[in-house]
Formats: C-alpha cells, sequence, structure tokens
C-alpha cells in the first residue's frame, strides 16, 4: 500500500497504531478538518432524519432487511448470480483477494486493456487492485474527484465518503500543477474545471470501466450504483467492457427493499435525501441499445467475508451498507482521522471489520482499542449494527488469544486479585496514596513515570486522597441522616 | 410505448459450487437453499407507502426539492407547451452560448415539434437514433489519431460535443426531486450525462411519491427481468462534489445545470 502522510510511518495495523495517533493529532490542519467534515456530515444526517417521518421504523426496518439477507445469503446471491447471467453479464465467485485481481487481469488481458477508469470501489482497494496492475502497465486512473486527488499524491483515503479531507486547495493546486505542467491557483471553481476535462478525457479513452456496487438487487440481478459527481454514469456508460467487483454481501433481496436501503445511506451519509444519480444496471448494453458497455462482467468476493456467517456475534457486521456515519460520530476518529487506522475501513467500522476480514488478531485486532465504547457508531447507523458489543467481544478474543502483551496481562491479572479481596483492596489504596507521595505538586501528579505518563502527557491527575471515598462512607451516612431528620421537622 | 428490448444472450459462471456451498455451510445448511425464504416484511414501513398527495401537493414538492438543489422549473399547460419548451431551449442555449443540443428520440419530444425552430435559432440537433449525427462533425479522440475513443459510434461522439440534453422521463419523483429515466434504444444514456445542462421535460401526472412507485412501475412494465432495460437511472439535481475542502463544486463530471418543465 502506498504511504498516507508525507512521513515514513510503521505501516503495520497493530503496531503503527500509536505513532500514526502520534502523527495525525499534531497535524492542526488534519484535525480541524476532520473535526469540520464530521460535523457538517452529521448536522446534514440529523436534518435528513428530521424531515423524514419515523427515523427509528426506517432504521429497524433497514436492519430487519440486511440481516434477513445475510440470514439467507446462498439464496439471494444464488438468485443474483442466476439472474445476472440471464441478463448476458458474466459472474465470478472468487474466495480471496488474489483470486479476484488474477480474474480482472484475465479480462483486461482479453480486451488488451492500457486504461482503466475506476469509479469508487473500497473492495478494489481492499484487494490493491491498482499495485497490480501498476505492476502489469495497465494505467488505472481513480476518477471520484477526491480519489484522483489522492492517486496524485499516491495517498489513501482518511473518509469513506469524503477521501481528501486531509488535504487543503494549496496543496491540490499543487499537485494539478505538477501533474499538468500548468500553474493552478488555489481555487476551488478552477481546480474543479481542470479536473473535470482531464478526467473527461480519461472516461473518453478508457478500454475498461471499472466500479463498486452499492447494492445488487437479487430479484432482477441489477447492479445499483450511486454516486454524486456522475463517475460511476461515466465509467459504467462510455467504456466497451465494465467491470464491478462487490463483496458478496452486498444484496437486497427487491426493488422495494432497494428503496429502504437508498433512502438510508443517502440521508445518513450526507444528509441528502437522494444522492444525485442511481443508477440501476441489468447486463450489458441490449441490441437496438446505442450506449452502454458491450460486456458486463461481476466479480463476487469473499476474502474472509464468510467466516462472519453463522457467528452469532459477527454476522450482523456483514449488514453495514458502507455510510460512514458511525466515522463521523465517532470521538475517536473525530480526533484522529482515517490514515491512524492504517486500514482501508476507518472508523468504528473499520476497527471492526479489519480484524474480521483480514481474520488477524495480533496486527488489526488492536484496532478494537481505537474506540472508547461510547456507542455512538450504534445509535448513528442506519441498519443497527452493534459496532460497541462487537469492539467488546474484539477485546476480549485479543485477551483469550493472549495477544496483549505481557506486562498488561499481569497488570489485569493483579487489578482483579486485588478488586476481589476487601483486605487486599484496602491495603492497595493505603499504599497507593504514600506511594504517589514523590510524584505530587500542589495535590496533582504532573508527570508520572510510565505507564502513567500516557496519561499526564495530556492532563494533570488529582492525588488520590487520604481517606477514600469508601472510608468516608460511615460518616457521610450520619451526616445525610441528620440532615434529613433536620429536614423533616421544619 | 414501451419498447421490450431483445434477450441477450446469457452470460458466463465460473466458481460458483465451492463458492455457494461453504456459505451454505457457515449458515448450517447441507446445501445452498433454493426455496425463497419467508418474509414477514419488506420495502419501506408502511406509514411511507401509505401517503397520498394530490397533484398540486406534488407539483409544489417537486418544484421546491428541485430548486433546492439549484435546478429550475416552469410550469406550462397542454396548450401552450410547444412554444414554451421551444422558447425555453432557446433560451438557455442563448444564455451559456450553446450552438449543439442531443434530445432522446422519444414521441413525447417529438410532438412537441421544437426541433424547427431550435434550428432556426442556428442550433444544431443530434437526436439519439442511429442516424443522428449524419451531417455532424463529431468530437476528436482526446489522445489524437488512433486512441480509444476515435473507433467509438460516430453518434456517442456527437453526443459528447453536445451541451445540452432533452429527456423525457418516464416518471419524476416529487418527494425527493427525482428524474427517473428507464433507457433504452432512442432513450440513451448518454444524453442525460455528457453534456453541461440537462433539461427533462414530463406531464405533471408522472409525478409519483416515492422513488419505490417509479420501481414499481418498471417492475411492471418489464415483468420479466431479462426484458428490463440495461440502465434505470434516478437523477436528483445537478452533478456535484464537496471533495475540495468541502466546497460545493456543481457540475463536476455531469450536468452542472439542471432544468424541468412540467406540462400542467
Amino acid at each position: 500500500m502506498s504511504g498516507h502522510g508525507n512521513t515514513a510511518v510503521d505501516e503495520r495495523i497493530g503496531s503503527g497504531l500509536k505513532s500514526r495517533t502520534k502523527h495525525a493529532l499534531n497535524d492542526e490542519f488534519l484535525r480541524k478538518a476532520v473535526a469540520f467534515t464530521t460535523d457538517k456530515l452529521k448536522n446534514g444526517r440529523l436534518q435528513a432524519m428530521d424531515t423524514f417521518g419515523d427515523w427509528e421504523a426506517w432504521r429497524e426496518r433497514g436492519r430487519a432487511i440486511r440481516s434477513h439477507t445475510i440470514a439467507n445469503l446462498d439464496y439471494y446471491l444464488g438468485q443474483f448470480a442466476d439472474n445476472v447471467v440471464q441478463g448476458g453479464g458474466n459472474v465470478y465467485f472468487c474466495k480471496e483477494g488474489k483470486d479476484a485481481v488474477r480474474t480482472f487481469m484475465d479480462i483486461a488481458e482479453r480486451n488488451k486493456a492500457k486504461l482503466v477508469a475506476k469509479g469508487k470501489s473500497m473492495v478494489s482497494e481492499e484487494i490493491h487492485l491498482n499495485q497490480e496492475l501498476e505492476k502489469k502497465g495497465i494505467e488505472a486512473i481513480e476518477t471520484d474527484l477526491g480519489e484522483y486527488i489522492l492517486q496524485l499524491a499516491r495517498e489513501t483515503p482518511s473518509h469513506l465518503i469524503i477521501p481528501a479531507i486531509h488535504k487543503n486547495k494549496q496543496q491540490i493546486a499543487e499537485l494539478f500543477t505538477d501533474a499538468s505542467g500548468e500553474h493552478f491557483e488555489p481555487e476551488t471553481k478552477v481546480l474543479a474545471e481542470y479536473a473535470r476535462k482531464k478526467l473527461r478525457n480519461y472516461f473518453l479513452e478508457a478500454d475498461i470501466g471499472l466500479t463498486g456496487c452499492n447494492f445488487g438487487v437479487a430479484e432482477s440481478g441489477s447492479i445499483t450504483l450511486v454516486s454524486n459527481e456522475g463517475n460511476g454514469r461515466m465509467v459504467s456508460t462510455l467504456p466497451k467492457v465494465h467491470v464491478v467487483v462487490m463483496g458478496m454481501e452486498r444484496l437486497v433481496p427487491t426493488f422495494e427493499d432497494l428503496e429502504v436501503v437508498l433512502n438510508l445511506l443517502a440521508r445518513s451519509a450526507t444528509g441528502q435525501k437522494l444522492t444525485t444519480y442511481t443508477s440501476i444496471l441489468t447486463g450489458p448494453r441490449a441490441s437496438g441499445d446505442l450506449d452502454g458497455p458491450e460486456e458486463l462482467h461481476v466479480i463476487i468476493l469473499d476474502n474472509g467475508r464468510s467466516e462472519q456467517l453463522g457467528d452469532p456475534i459477527f454476522q450482523e457486521v456483514l449488514n453495514c451498507i458502507r455510510c460512514a456515519a458511525c466515522l463521523n460520530v465517532c470521538p475517536v476518529y473525530r480526533h484522529v482521522g482515517g490514515h491512524t487506522y492504517g486500514s482501508v475501513y476507518s472508523g468504528p467500522i473499520g476497527a471492526v471489520l479489519t480484524p474480521l476480514l483480514q481474520q488477524d488478531m495480533k496486527e488489526a485486532g488492536s484496532l478494537a482499542y481505537a474506540s472508547s465504547l461510547c456507542g455512538a457508531c450504534y445509535e448513528a447507523c442506519p441498519v443497527k449494527i452493534p459496532l460497541h458489543d462487537m469492539l467488546v467481544h474484539l477485546r476480549h478474543r485479543k485477551v483469550k488469544m493472549k495477544l496483549t502483551s505481557l506486562p498488561e496481562r499481569i497488570a489485569f491479572k493483579s487489578y482483579q486479585t486485588i478488586f476481589g479481596n476487601i483486605k487486599l483492596y484496602k491495603l492497595a489504596t493505603k499504599s497507593a496514596y504514600y506511594m504517589q507521595k514523590p510524584l505530587v505538586r500542589d495535590g496533582m501528579i504532573k508527570a508520572g513515570p510510565p505507564p502513567l505518563s500516557g496519561w499526564t502527557q495530556s492532563r494533570f491527575m488529582p492525588m488520590l486522597p487520604k481517606q477514600s471515598f469508601r472510608d468516608k462512607w460511615g460518616a457521610l451516612q450520619q451526616e445525610l441522616a441528620s440532615r434529613r431528620k433536620e429536614g423533616g421537622k421544619r | 410505448m414501451s419498447i421490450s428490448s431483445e434477450r441477450r444472450a446469457p452470460g458466463t459462471m465460473t466458481g460458483r459450487d465451492a463458492f455457494m456451498s461453504n456459505i451454505a455451510s457457515r449458515l448450517g445448511r447441507r446445501t445452498p437453499s433454493q426455496t425463497p425464504p419467508e418474509r414477514p416484511f419488506k420495502g419501506a414501513p408502511e406509514f411511507y407507502t401509505e401517503r397520498r398527495m394530490t397533484q398540486e401537493e406534488h407539483i409544489e414538492q417537486f418544484m421546491a426539492n428541485w430548486t433546492a438543489l439549484s435546478g429550475k422549473v416552469l410550469v406550462v399547460s397542454e396548450a401552450e407547451a410547444p412554444a414554451a419548451v421551444a422558447a425555453y431551449i432557446r433560451q438557455i442555449c442563448e444564455e451559456h452560448g450553446i450552438t449543439r443540443i442531443t434530445r432522446w428520440e422519444h414521441e413525447e419530444l417529438i410532438a412537441l415539434g421544437f426541433d424547427g425552430p431550435v434550428r432556426e435559432a442556428g442550433i444544431e440537433i443530434v437526436p439519439w437514433r442511429g442516424d443522428g449525427a449524419d451531417g455532424i462533425e463529431p468530437g476528436p479522440s482526446p489522445s489524437g489519431e488512433g486512441g480509444v475513443w476515435q473507433q467509438r459510434e460516430r453518434l456517442l461522439r456527437a453526443a459528447e460535443t453536445c451541451r445540452l440534453g432533452i429527456v423525457w422521463p418516464d416518471y419524476a419523483v416529487s418527494s425527493t426531486s427525482s428524474l427517473a429515466l428507464f433507457s433504452h434504444g432512442g432513450k440513451g444514456r448518454s444524453v442525460s450525462l455528457l453534456t453541461d445542462a440537462l433539461l427533462a421535460v414530463f406531464r405533471a401526472d408522472q409525478l409519483v411519491f416515492r422513488i419505490g412507485e417509479a420501481f414499481e412501475q418498471f417492475k411492471q412494465r418489464y415483468p420479466d427481468a431479462v426484458d428490463m432495460p440495461a440502465s434505470l437511472n434516478l437523477i436528483t439535481g445537478p452533478s456535484r462534489s464537496a471533495d475540495i475542502e468541502n466546497d460545493l463544486t456543481i457540475g463536476i463530471h455531469g450536468p452542472g445545470k439542471v432544468h424541468a418543465v412540467i406540462i400542467r
């Protein structure tokens, strides 16, 4: 994967988490941009919910539809695939990312493709398709404006919906200047006009259009794509070959259900009533059609998803419709942005999905700690995925697999012993009072030794009092009782 | 008036059995299920699907939503329509210095008869039909002679040089101000995509409340999935992006100016 910041950082998801966090917290522009964007999207969502009637009823319906689809995925995926084939499309089932990459390469080779125009596709990022294409000398161009900017900068998305929130106009103008040799002022209008012209040429000259799939409709074998810019429509209309790469869970049974998820997606993602373009594509161009692709290929990817099926705790993570509402409300994401997670999927959903898809608790499992367990993600989720519970279960899994550090395990073991025994507990609180003395200044611990320093780096810690609340309780109770009596006399 | 598209030859399927068996077994079944699962619920909540509105309310809602997205609307009577639409097209072209436009080859649009008056104003028209680009100079390939674009259909290349596209949507959705376009044959999808500006003309009785109603009509018209048009597009306002520092940019890839004429 290409780097995300300008500085070299540890690319391992878990081991690099702390250094990436530090890096993000020191980036003033990033923090402001992330806070501004997430607020805007969050407020848009709240407003859209407000004007839509009973949001809870919608949410419950969304959950029910997605849970039903996943619980019967064998039926619906079979139906979907049959209908795609009936409609003239080709279907490829791929167990792993590398199978999907190979399938795509075969299609590209058969078509002697030199240029691939890409609509937004998280799955193609998940399987690192761009890097593989580059190795084969095939140019792949990201056509979503934000993704295009990131491609020029050789960086990865920091938000699911607005991928380049961490880039400012000055940086974008410099990227466009470098790419074109023309000089650009940092003005949105000028930059957008250049991108429109430049990317239009790619749409026209591409041999293959590549997209993801927001929702497949099982009853018709249709591919539904949503985009605000229209690049999804361009790459699925102009090139002769359209290739779809989709996760196997990305289905709804019927058009009636599609209405629900489209409403939930637009309102939860950006607060729009509907995304500007919703394209429902059924097969390649029909005879009598004068535009549209001549070939349609649908690559259906597992890549760790089926491992969640039948799991009583994690099956529901496959309900996700990729709206990013959980990112916008997450207190952790809002401070550090997407790169800190070191994964294609960031925020609460990324913290859950990444270790599950990669089946890696050691590195990716650490993301479960990049959360405060506050539950805001669950409340924002339009399909009610209990992300906060899943985060706890992932932490539990990590502990059970003995993947936490030895000092941490010893610390928690002692914690368990001390807090489980009243005598030990009393002794510990007493001795802690005396042990802290060398560190206390003016009633505060201002600079502690590790691991306490993690806290005192950014805030002071009040000293432990000589008498604990528990010790005071007897006296407090008496005081309370005598006050009540007095109150009763009046 | 629906032209059923001809059936396509079926495609191929690769790697299905092992993939599906694995899913079935994870779900605790010996073989992949072949029977439609029981469904106690389907589609949008009932309180929403039961909403009804008068035609006037539909028009009002569509206008409010469409203009909130920076779209423009003109409401005319059946009798005024032919002259009004022709005048509106000329006005849009004049405003933006447009000299070439494209339109669906659609009987309702043809019946409005605007081709004559529009051509009189010196504007070229590329109707979306096989011979639509005859006598029109299509655009060159961005990469020059021998480029991929140079080898594409003349009609498609000609349409790409047009700066206004005119369509007659199958339905319009008032609650979201979306145009529903069932694209095939003369109703090309490029017409609503490649131009700078888009004009949609439709009758007030084509207005429905929810996108779900447009889907219902689509399914009724094409009950068999293999007959469905290859593209159903919902268009809700102008092409937009917020990818540069959250500044709203209109018209990033698709049409940035969107117009509607509602015939009452």
